[in-house]
């Protein structure tokens, strides 16, 4: 994200922070991603957002407030894209798949954000852990909304929708970890399917997946 | 902050007479009841304060050793953790292990039996679980890698007791594993670790789902 133009521009002050504010976001995620979260000081950040160390202050009282800011504004542009692709669609399943395609596109697109949500959600310490705890579990009642009772007989997927949930986040972050966040979208395919299975069955959920 | 799970045993306090007179015990494993004590009690000090707020003063306090034994058995904090979260690995491994291969029947059983030991495990000493599952990921780089190790030799584990099926993707058994791993996740979170076993219905169903027609 470009630094403002310098001089008088007329700006108002509360657009000004904003803008500090997405590009100290940014700025996160990618000194993150090239440095972890050791290296991940303020001067750090601060150079690669183009502010001066007293502005960041102003916007936060410290590194670990910036991170937690940032991982909870990554969280809820993934969620955007996601609602965005749902609300287009009308039966639990296409909802389903059209919502893990935008996920992973978006995890694509941003490399050193799914590096953020995924991989230094996990790792990065306790407060952390448990933003990315809450943020997969909040994703699950969109799995559950509208779902079909259970596939196989006698069987209650009381914890499918977690379990999917989860089980996706997991196989994500070991695949950007490896270096191929960039391709999470090939894994379309399997992913739906393993979503879809337990609620609908294997041969059910590869006709709707191979059909959409 | 993780919950406060069972404790798992802690050495006795320093001082405390003991029940009857000792035989004389080979320096090893004296020397190995000692570390087991520190490893003990390093579990309990990390679920119920984390890690980074543990000191070596609070380990050896509750462990009933002296500073100076910890640091003949142990570089540090950090090595106390490793060896603590190896020997836990170790023991679930070989407990799934005999669970599968005491299974009669197909590979559900030995999924159910797999989970079950695994489950079991869980239930039985949160404390640990919660080091293993909680605390690792985040303690220090080299306990994510042990831990992102651990996962990985799960993986292949379920994926020698999964049917071989060669429609399913390769990223099959890391999916499921992931799920599973989720779900106790969640349940250590919210302190019901104890009940870790009631889990297994649901998520043998999950496990084979992919196996499985549709009903």
């Amino acid at each position: 994200m470009e630094r403002l133009p310098r001089g008088r521009h007329g700006l108002s002050r509360e657009y000004i922070a904003e803008h500090q504010r997405a590009r100290l976001f940014g700025a996160v995620a990618t000194v993150l991603d090239s440095r972890g979260y050791a290296g991940a000081t303020v001067s750090a950040v601060a150079r690669e957002a183009e502010i001066s160390k007293s502005d960041f202050y102003s916007h936060f009282a410290s590194k670990d407030h910036c991170f937690l800011a940032a991982y909870d504004a990554a969280v809820e542009r993934l969620r955007s894209e996601v609602l965005t692709a749902c609300e287009s669609r009308g039966e639990w399943a296409e909802r389903v798949c059209a919502g893990l395609a935008a996920a992973l596109a978006a995890l694509a697109a941003a490399p050193a954000e799914a590096n953020l949500l995924l991989v230094e959600g996990l790792c990065a310490g306790p407060e952390v852990c448990d933003r990315f705890r809450r943020a997969v579990a909040s994703f699950a009642p969109y799995m559950r909304e509208g779902a079909p009772g259970p596939a196989v007989a006698g069987a209650a997927p009381v914890a499918a929708d977690e379990a999917v949930v989860g089980g996706v986040a997991s196989l994500l972050g070991r695949r950007v970890l490896a270096g191929e966040g960039r391709q999470l979208p090939r894994f379309f395919p399997e992913l739906a399917e393993f979503a879809l299975s337990p609620y609908l069955g294997v041969a059910e959920a590869r006709r709707i997946i191979s059909a959409g | 902050m993780p919950p406060r799970g069972k404790g798992t045993q802690v050495g006795r306090a320093p001082g405390a007479a003991p029940a009857s007179p000792r035989p004389a015990l080979p320096r090893e494993f004296i020397a190995q009841h000692k570390q087991r004590r520190i490893m003990d009690a390093l579990a309990a000090l990390t679920a119920e304060q984390g890690y980074e707020a543990t000191k070596i003063s609070d380990i050896v306090k509750r462990a009933g050793v002296a500073r100076k034994t910890l640091y003949d058995n142990f570089e540090g904090k950090e090595e106390v953790f490793l060896a603590a979260f190896d020997a836990a690995r170790d023991e679930v491994l070989r407990r799934v292990e005999e669970g599968c291969a005491d299974a009669e029947g197909d590979w559900r059983e030995r999924v159910e039996a797999g989970l079950g030991a695994f489950l079991g495990f869980v239930a039985e000493q949160p404390t640990v679980a919660s080091m293993c599952m909680i605390e690792a990921l985040s303690a220090t780089p080299t306990t994510t890698r042990r831990y992102d190790d651990a996962v990985d030799a799960f993986v292949g584990m379920t994926r020698r007791a999964l049917p071989e099926d060669d429609r399913l993707p390769d990223t099959t058994a890391e999916t499921l594993v992931g799920g599973v791993i989720w779900i106790v996740y969640q349940q250590l979170r919210r302190g019901e670790a104890e009940r870790a076993e009631d889990l297994l219905p649901e998520l043998s169903d999950f496990m084979m789902a992919p196996y499985l027609a549709s009903a």
